[in-house]
């Protein structure tokens, strides 16, 4: 049984639906800690004071926000939490939106969404609402002293809670130099090259695709535990052809 | 101008079309340093070795990786490196999926694909690539090397231009099991209800009328300690009742919307609504 990371409620109008949530996603980096290659003791990361060059006890140390050049404001831990907002128990529905409309990008982490022992019902019944109308909740909620913009869907049989970025934290394509071409693609190319993509279609299977680099770091770290020697393989570059019609057809070829 | 991350070149096939990486996402989370609370000095971290007591400088500071068996095996920076994907300047493209098949939980950082180089050839082939793929709805599937990892990646056609997520693999996607509710299908008639109040609070999404609320008062407080005021927590509101009676729920949020015309809110909401939300459907929902 996964272990929920916080409790409680989407509201919306009289509709209270108690719910606890869950992390979707489980990074898999494999993970290092610092060690000493002279002795192999563990590294330890000690604060000192920039001016004193002596060591600063936990305690001691403050958080500060620079106003200006040099100049902090220092703010505590409670006053950081101030601007948490007041929704640190609701999951505050502000409007159902058509789920295509959401283009991904505004999604950032996600979460699963589970009901509390006396919310199935309700649950299921935003589960089912959702679902039917292709829709997702976009809400506000207070998570770690930190108040989100949430979007709610039904995925297969649970709800899924996406915290999404705000607009002004996206790139819009306008903010980029992007270099046009003079002349546009004729027929036949895209042709050729809709062949090549039709050629290379498959059903999109997660579970085929592993992370080489994960495995290879896991092998290499076996290997050295067994007292192997690791060493780099080289592979050159491909280079890249100049005539893009030539191209395409050699790739069908 | 952001600055690009990567330049390389997008392949398929035997076609390449030249690229430059950019991030389509910026932070704009508001950060604090550490300060040594008696002189307001920035906070350094020194690395310390935990058993001789002394300083470690960066070289000598390995990478240890501990087995289930409890022993430790320390890799050098030379070792990672050596097992460090190799640097390719290619985005390797090995197929094509359906666009709607990709569920949103595989994407993990959003980038944007530019074309680069002066010629005509590498701008055409790019945009080749857009209208081919925009066509069909197809995203392709690749793997390149950012830094020192390898990522999974899709690219899709966004704004008429190539925007490129790095994924997550299939294993780092936790299971549903022991969170979805099991038993019984809800009550059709609770269903149907909650459909109707969900298109009455319906909306088309206008991320612009969306703002950081938190960002806003994170600065609010900053500015107020500044001035030397005293910040204090807001009240926070109250976990709502859970109603006995859903049914009843729905009614009397429905009966409450419908009082208040089709630009309401539901009553129990405190949260303002985005500025410049269009409110078209809701209107036409109510009709």
């Amino acid at each position: 049984m996964p272990r929920s990371i916080w409790n409680g409620t989407i509201a919306f109008g009289a509709v209270a639906v108690p719910i606890k949530l869950y992390s979707a996603v489980e990074a898999k980096t494999v993970h290092f800690h610092e060690v000493h290659l002279a002795d192999g003791a563990r590294i330890e990361h000690r604060t000192f004071c920039s001016k004193e060059g002596k060591e600063v006890p936990r305690d001691e140390v403050v958080k500060g926000f620079e106003v200006r050049s040099g100049r902090y404001v220092v703010v505590d831990k409670e006053e950081i939490a101030a601007a948490g907002g007041s929704r640190s128990r609701i999951v505050d529905v502000d409007r159902f939106v058509p789920l295509a409309d959401i283009d991904p990008v505004f999604f950032d982490k996600s979460y699963f969404v589970g009901p509390q022992d006396d919310g199935i019902d309700a649950y299921k019944v935003l589960h089912a609402a959702l679902e039917q109308t292709e829709r997702a909740a976009i809400a506000r909620f207070t998570f770690h002293n930190r108040e989100y913009l949430a979007a709610i869907r039904a995925h297969e049989n649970v709800l899924v809670l996406h915290t999404m970025r705000f607009a002004d934290e996206l790139v819009a394509p306008k903010q980029l130099d992007v270099p046009r071409a003079a002349r546009k693609p004729d027929k036949r190319e895209v042709d050729m090259a809709q062949k090549l993509i039709e050629s290379l279609h498959e059903d999109f299977r997660p579970g085929r695709l592993h992370d080489e680099h994960r495995e290879a770091i896991l092998t290499a770290i076996k290997a050295k535990a067994k007292g192997k020697e690791i060493v780099a393989e080289d592979e050159p570059d491909a280079e890249a052809p100049d005539d893009l019609m030539a191209a395409l057809e050699a790739s069908l070829a | 101008m952001p600055r690009s991350l990567w330049t390389g070149s997008l392949s398929f096939g035997l076609v390449n079309v030249p690229v430059a990486l950019f991030s389509a996402a910026r932070d704009q989370d508001l950060h604090f340093n550490q300060l040594h609370e008696k002189d307001g000095a920035r906070i350094e971290t020194r690395r310390f070795c935990a058993e001789e007591d002394a300083e470690v400088a960066y070289e000598d500071i390995g990478h240890g990786y501990e087995l289930d068996s409890g022993k430790q095996v320390v890799l050098t920076d030379e070792e990672l490196d050596a097992i460090a994907p190799r640097k390719t300047r290619t985005i390797d493209i090995q197929s094509f999926v359906d666009a709607a098949d990709i569920d949103p939980l595989f994407f993990d950082h959003p980038y944007w694909l530019v074309p680069t180089g002066d010629s005509e050839g590498p701008r055409r082939a790019y945009r080749l690539l857009v209208e081919a793929m925009g066509d069909a709805d197809r995203v392709a599937l690749g793997r390149f090397v950012l830094r020192t990892k390898e990522y999974l990646v899709a690219v899709r056609v966004r704004d008429g231009l190539l925007a490129l997520t790095t994924m997550l693999f299939g294993d780092e996607i936790r299971e549903t099991k022991g969170i979805a509710p099991g038993g019984r299908k809800p009550d059709k008639q609770a269903v149907d209800h909650a459909v109707k109040l969900v298109e009455a609070l319906g909306d088309d999404f206008d991320a612009s009328g969306y703002k950081d609320e938190y960002r806003k008062r994170l600065r609010a407080v900053i500015k107020d300690k500044e001035k030397g005021g005293t910040i204090e927590a807001p009240e926070q509101d109250a976990e709502p009742e859970v109603a006995t009676d859903l049914m009843e729920a729905l009614r009397k949020t429905m009966a409450d919307l419908d009082a208040k015309g089709s630009k309401g809110k539901p009553a129990s909401s405190k949260g303002k609504a985005p500025a410049k939300g269009k409110r078209r459907r809701a209107a036409k929902s109510q009709a």
